[in-house]
């Protein structure tokens, strides 16, 4: 392995990927997310927020308390499509096999 | 119906984006992109709205020479509707006019990564629309035969030939489906950081986290825009803010009759390659394609909602996509949502852009109401306004997509796009 | 390499066999997959997206994605989340030809310095196709399910008086106090067994897990185990807590909300610090607490300061069970060395051999539950990253909403425990008023 220091597995972002995006300019959590893709993998960002965040604190030159976290997005944790699938509030369509309200 | 555009708009919900309810205290950063250094006392041209439509048309005025652009953005980039769409890119409307557009805006789409230096992962893998009922099968045909005249080369396929693109589908109430294979999708975020960085490359000065607080019209013409940062003075001014367009027409007492949708759509886990097309179904609005990365992206539209700059995510959302999608594609079925979230469309009655200068206020030009579609017209819209703008003649769509159409300033479009899907 | 200790037979069982990798292999109905995989000495069950990185298993309690791998047909899913069934089969995942010695390993040797796939071959229409047919056919995980799921379950609805999420000692003390108190009462634990970081803790162990779950069970409260709290809708039928088990969905209506998710590991900022062998202290300390097993003999647990009196603890225990341990500051870890599992860590002071790391990190406040229910959080990478913050009496600041333990700032399973009993009584005590 070559000496990466991983930050976000899930995404494979490295303390470097992180460096190289503020360098471009891109500091705001959202950005950095959407830049390097960390936080947007099978762990949505469980465990590499607070170690990313933290992170971006320094290189910014911010206080920690003024990072805010990125939006927390339902659901989360992996949720199977079949058990959302019956959810009682699902709109139901006029084609739809136990349609109650239709569109 | 999924897609018919409501004519009146619906009851409109007064809360704001609630998107950084979290976050302790008000924090925006200081930084701007790129370096843009102090917002300037004056520019030739102001665009307010650092999305796809606002950077795409600043770059199309640079690339011309016209660099002596600010453009402003009241968060960071991306986080309006650009940054929450689908990444679909049709050619498959209902009119001729935006087909047309479409053809164009392919064609600069799978330049892009190219010409402007970042990959934006453009795919064409097609889009499959399948419908259920006779009805929607005569609105396929009225549309392909349209689409045919223009060079789209759709075409209506029997519901076997359907799943011979998409094995998964289960074809149980479907009878028909119009597959284009050169429509596609890509990856939103890049093209927006593709047009900042050449545009800034070019001389355009993008300030992120500046929300516009008035604007002041000046003795022969143009604004001073007020903001945070300071004050600049534009000579021309582009409202390019999607669904907040009718809020900063409104400081200069325009009235521009859109109004914000929200609209969800969610993620999926990364799977290996298996979905080659968008695949839409007209019942549901139901749609979903598999991105670059490997996540089955989609959403369903939920009638009946009313007008809102709310962007929270919803279990009705969640659980009504659920049941479409696993119902297309019963193999779906273990398939785990990650993230869902939400974007505004900016609806306009008739379902077509809003485009040229405000009746009565020659220095003051929208690029809005692309009820979703923004960023698929994009391309096309930021090229055409960067010809105009630049001493070109204006192209029949700043003729045809007028603001003055709504009160009877101006013809009305004839046709209204009855195609807004997804 | 990692082996069962036989102190622990009595709890285990009887044997059974799952497959891992084509290969048959002894587990225990007790044990996770990832339990069993490791003491067989299963070492890479996938490889990263990008880098094609090896990825195994990391916490060991459903948070990270190092363990995904395909099982019994369904792909991206948590081996350490799923109780051994016999006849389970485990495959590996997004690796040609094997996890193991995997072929596009050599990505991570050609961008060593990293990758910006944004501008990736964008300098020519020929290349950047190219670039675009390769990065889809190497995209995604896992490939799609063996068939469609066997049945769409109905949803479950409950309505209490408070509902409780998470079920480690803080959760557990909330929960039992509120239901003593005789408030309807619900606790959603997403671990296959609750416990949390009781589970985890030499120092409190299997044993105190399953008494205080017990007490929550006698005292009333309804423990939805394996279950997970997946979002808090506002909008949604007045507000509804929607969580997954295994076999349904369930919406939960609560007037009063506890908080006490806890805190994540983390892994620390150090080079090769995913290299298979490196694991969270938290999962060495479940690994030896939960199932018996000892996750390697020579054992270097790479520390920060803050942790520095549970670092201790774990390094006391794994020396009891028989391992070799050294501590290291994370400022003087530098490298990790091994092919397909760790053989040494580099330090300022030297190569120290070793099969198995401990990373010991501030756990990090599991927050973003709260932060849907609209409770402020704030940044303090001492107590772990983003933390609720809670008054004196534990409410956060949306109404109704309350936090105890780790996720209002790392305190560990003794203090969160004490922590938890509190808030449980405030909120008890808060809503007296509904009784008359």
């Amino acid at each position: 392995m070559a000496g990466k220091i991983v930050l976000c597995r899930c995404e494979d972002v490295t303390l470097a990927d992180l460096e190289h995006c503020v360098s471009r300019g891109y500091q705001d959590i959202e950005e950095v997310k959407r830049y390097t893709g960390f936080g947007t993998g099978p762990c949505q960002g469980k465990e590499c927020l607070a170690a990313v965040a933290s992170q971006l604190a320094l290189l910014t030159d911010q206080s920690p308390a003024a990072i805010p976290p990125f939006t927390s997005r339902p659901p989360l944790a992996p949720t199977p499509l079949r058990l959302l699938a019956r959810d009682p509030g699902a709109h139901r369509f006029a084609d739809d096999p136990d349609s109650e309200r239709s569109s | 119906m999924a897609t018919r555009q409501p004519t009146q708009p619906p009851p409109f919900d007064e809360e704001e984006d609630a998107s950084r309810a979290d976050v302790s205290g008000e924090i925006r950063l200081p930084a701007t992109l790129e370096g843009a250094g102090p917002l300037p006392d004056r520019a030739e041209i102001v665009i307010v709205g650092g999305g796809v439509v606002g950077l795409a048309i600043a770059y199309n005025l640079a690339r011309r020479g016209l660099g002596d652009v600010v453009v402003i953005e009241r968060g960071y980039l991306a986080e309006g509707a650009s940054g929450r769409n689908g990444g679909g890119v049709r050619q498959q409307w209902s009119t001729e006019l935006n087909i047309r557009l479409m053809q164009e805006s392919v064609d600069l789409c799978r330049r892009f990564a190219v010409d402007l230096g970042v990959n934006v992962w453009f795919r064409q893998g097609g889009y499959l629309f399948l419908a259920r009922t006779a009805r929607e099968v005569a609105r396929l045909d009225k549309n392909i035969a349209i689409q045919n005249r223009c060079g789209v080369p759709t075409r209506m396929l029997e519901p076997g030939k359907a799943r011979d693109i998409v094995p998964e589908l289960d074809l149980t109430g479907i009878i028909a489906a119009a597959y284009n294979p050169t429509d596609g999708i890509l990856f939103p975020w890049p093209f927006l950081w593709g047009y900042a960085r050449q545009a800034a490359a070019h001389g355009v000065r993008i300030f992120t986290q500046t929300p516009v607080g008035g604007l002041e019209p000046q003795k022969g013409g143009g604004y001073l825009v007020h903001t945070p940062r300071g004050a600049v003075r534009a000579r021309r001014l582009i409202n390019a803010t999607g669904a907040w367009s009718p809020k900063l027409a409104q400081m200069i007492g325009v009235h521009v009759p859109t109004y914000p949708i929200r609209h969800e759509i969610c993620s999926s886990e990364p799977l290996k390659p298996f979905l080659r097309p968008m695949v839409s179904e007209l019942t549901s609005g139901l749609y979903c394609s598999q991105s670059m990365r490997g996540e089955i992206v989609g959403g369903v539209t939920i009638p009946g909602h009313g007008s809102t700059y709310g962007m929270g995510s919803t279990l009705e959302f969640l659980a009504t996509y659920a049941r479409r999608l696993v119902r297309l594609m019963p193999i779906l079925g273990e398939i785990k949502v990650l993230r869902q979230w939400a974007g505004p469309y900016d609806q306009s009655p008739d379902g077509n852009p809003i485009l040229g200068a405000a009746p009565g206020h020659p220095d003051f030009f929208l690029a809005c109401g692309f009820v979703g579609h923004g960023f698929m017209m994009a391309p096309i819209v930021g090229k055409l306004y960067g010809e105009w703008l630049t001493g070109g003649e204006p192209h029949e769509i700043f003729a045809r997509y007028t603001l003055g159409r709504f009160s009877g300033g101006a013809p009305p479009v004839p046709e209204k796009e009855d195609f807004n899907i997804g | 390499m990692a082996r069962r200790l036989p102190g622990h037979d009595a709890v285990r069982g009887e044997a059974i066999e799952v497959r891992i990798a084509d290969t048959s292999v002894r587990a225990f109905p007790d044990e996770s997959i990832a339990a069993a995989a490791i003491a067989s000495g299963t070492r890479v069950l996938a490889r990263s997206l990008k880098y094609h990185r090896p990825r195994t298993f990391f916490c060991f309690e459903g948070h990270c994605s190092g363990c995904l791998v395909r099982l019994s047909g369904v792909p991206n899913l948590r081996a350490c989340q799923a109780a051994c069934a016999a006849g389970a089969e485990v495959e590996g995942q997004n690796a040609f030809p094997s996890a193991e010695v995997d072929l596009l390993g050599a990505v991570d040797f050609l961008f060593s310095r990293g990758m910006d796939h944004h501008t990736l071959m964008t300098g020519s229409s020929v290349l950047n196709r190219l670039a675009n047919k390769v990065v889809r056919q190497l995209s995604g995980l896992g490939k799609l399910p063996d068939r469609a799921a066997a049945e769409l379950p109905e949803v479950a609805v409950r309505t209490v008086d408070v509902c409780v999420i998470g079920g480690g000692p803080a959760g557990l003390a909330a929960a039992t106090a509120t239901a003593r108190a005789g408030r309807s009462t619900i606790l959603v634990d997403d671990q296959l067994r609750p416990g949390g970081s009781l589970r985890t803790d030499p120092r409190t162990g299997r044993r105190a897990a399953e008494t205080r779950w017990a007490d929550a069970a006698v005292a009333g409260v309804e423990v939805l185990a394996r279950s997970t709290a997946i979002g808090y809708f506002p909008e949604d039928d007045g507000g509804v807590l929607a969580v997954s088990s295994p076999d349904r969905l369930y919406r939960i209506h609560a007037t009063s909300w506890i908080w006490a998710t806890g805190g994540y590991p983390v892994n620390l900022p150090f080079p090769d610090n995913d290299r298979p062998g490196v694991l969270a202290a938290r999962a060495v300390g479940r690994l030896l607490v939960d199932h018996g097993i000892l996750g390697g003999d020579k054992v270097c647990i790479v520390e920060v300061p803050e942790v520095a009196v549970d670092a201790a603890a774990l390094a006391a225990a794994l020396r009891e069970a028989g391992a070799e341990v050294g501590r290291i500051e994370l400022a003087s870890a530098t490298g990790t060395r091994g092919r397909s599992w760790v053989s040494a860590l580099d330090t300022l002071g030297g190569k120290v051999d070793c099969d198995l790391i401990a990373v010991a990190g501030i756990p990090a406040p599991a927050s973003e539950g709260p932060r849907q229910q609209g409770c402020k959080v704030v940044l303090d990478p001492p107590a772990g990253g983003f933390r609720v913050v809670i008054d004196e009496h534990g409410r956060t600041s949306a109404p109704g909403v309350w936090a105890c333990g780790d996720v209002t700032g790392y305190v560990g399973p003794a203090a969160a425990a004490e922590h938890g009993a509190r808030v449980g009584m405030n909120v008890a005590m808060a809503t007296m008023a509904v009784d008359w």
